[in-house]
């Protein structure tokens, strides 16, 4: 029993028709004329964007991250066969979840972790591509720990660390000295005067971190409070209640910065 | 892989109980990864895994303030496959669902379908469960 949709939220199914027999010189898709393969891509950005997200916070900026997934949309479109009766969204997802991580193996990450661990996760983009051309399919962990002689604990750490995934705190210390909310950078927003930027800074300054970052990605990443939910790993609500506490304290700060005004 | 040795074999099961809380759901990726591993999974079923288990996760607390209370996770071999099943006592959702996050949920629900062979969730009495089920390749020994 499958339990998913039929359509990808954000996105509308949409089924190629089968008379685009001569579209495939056109597209590269035998099943698709260009306008069906044009529409099917549009009706699906929505959904490479939200897998996307699911990656973010990795340290690898949003806009590199829709890119592959995006490139992954239209590698699937190209590649889908309507007559084998699979929903588009199952496969565009399956090419794009696994493209994305194919993007965090090959590139490594910016995020810092302790040396050991990137070194490790680095090794193993080149010992999986290695093994899979000597064993003819992907390697297990047991044998990557061997071609790397890491433990398989160590792997499994690597890959974690490596990867990620959305669901990680924003307060979570992935790295001994260093919370997730340290790297997602200063909150130096783009503000219209010079004005509110010298009464923001200094309210800002008073707030947690984990405050600053999800104002941030309020305000001027223009996340939907469930997309904050879904990347910070706590629930609208919270998110909900995170943001309201967070601009009583701001009005507060502001409004006892501009009673000592002269 | 054998009943026998240090791997997993059929009928093991692993639970493992946590706040549920998002920032604490890498303990059910890290689980899912170890125990992929034993099974003999290859690295691409192993990521699918964990990342499936993360979604069954925030799907089981999806619409929930989430903020209480404790995920349940069991994963169980059978056979072949892993099993997996979180449930999230106490109802979720004393609080209705909502559009957003029902969407989250569906987006939950299509990665789930990209990435294992079987998937649901379910709510009855006031738990949340969902499942999955993951099938290993054919070149597990």
């Amino acid at each position: 029993m499958k339990g998913g949709p039929e359509r990808a939220p954000g996105s509308e199914m949409q089924k190629p028709g089968s008379d685009a027999d001569e579209a495939g010189a056109a597209t590269g898709n035998p099943h698709l004329d260009a306008a069906k393969r044009e529409e099917l891509i549009t009706a699906n950005l929505g959904l490479a964007h939200q897998l996307a997200r699911r990656f973010l916070h990795r340290g690898e900026p949003l806009d590199d991250l829709v890119q592959v997934a995006s490139v992954a949309l239209v590698k699937s479109v190209d590649r889908f066969d309507p007559d084998r009766g699979v929903d588009f969204a199952a496969f565009a997802t399956r090419t794009i979840i696994g493209e994305l991580k194919r993007h965090f193996r090959d590139k490594g990450w910016a995020v810092r972790a302790s040396r050991r661990v990137q070194e490790l996760y680095l090794e193993l983009g080149h010992a999986t591509a290695t093994l899979v051309q000597q064993l003819g399919r992907n390697p297990t962990v047991a044998e990557l720990a061997e071609a790397t002689g890491a433990s398989e604990e160590a792997v499994i750490e690597a890959i974690e660390a490596g990867q990620g995934y959305r669901a990680a705190s924003i307060d979570a210390s992935e790295s001994e000295d260093d919370p997730l909310a340290v790297r997602l950078g200063a909150f130096d927003g783009n503000y219209d005067s010079v004005e509110d930027r010298a009464l923001l800074g200094p309210a800002l300054a008073t707030l947690a971190p984990r405050e600053q970052s999800i104002l941030h990605m309020r305000f001027v990443d223009g996340l939907t409070q469930s997309e904050i939910a879904a990347a910070v790993g706590v629930s609208q609500m919270h998110v909900s209640r995170l943001l309201s506490a967070s601009l009583k304290k701001l009005r507060e700060t502001i409004g006892q910065a501009e009673a000592g005004r002269p | 892989m054998s009943d026998t040795g240090d791997g997993l074999g059929r009928g093991d099961r692993i639970e493992l109980t946590f706040p549920a809380r998002g920032d604490l759901v890498v303990l059910a990726r890290l689980v899912a990864s170890a125990v992929a591993a034993r099974a003999g999974f290859d690295i691409e079923e192993l990521e699918d895994l964990r990342l499936a288990t993360n979604e069954l996760c925030m799907l089981a607390m999806q619409g929930s303030d989430a903020q209480s209370g404790a995920l349940y996770l069991e994963l169980t071999m059978h056979g072949d496959a892993i099993g997996a099943v979180c449930t999230l006592e106490r109802a979720a959702a004393a609080h209705a669902p909502t559009p957003e996050g029902e969407e989250i949920a569906r987006l939950s629900e299509l990665i789930l379908d990209a990435l294992v062979d079987e998937h649901g969730r379910e709510s009855h009495d006031g738990a949340v469960r969902t499942w999955l089920r993951k099938q290993r390749g054919e070149h597990g020994a």
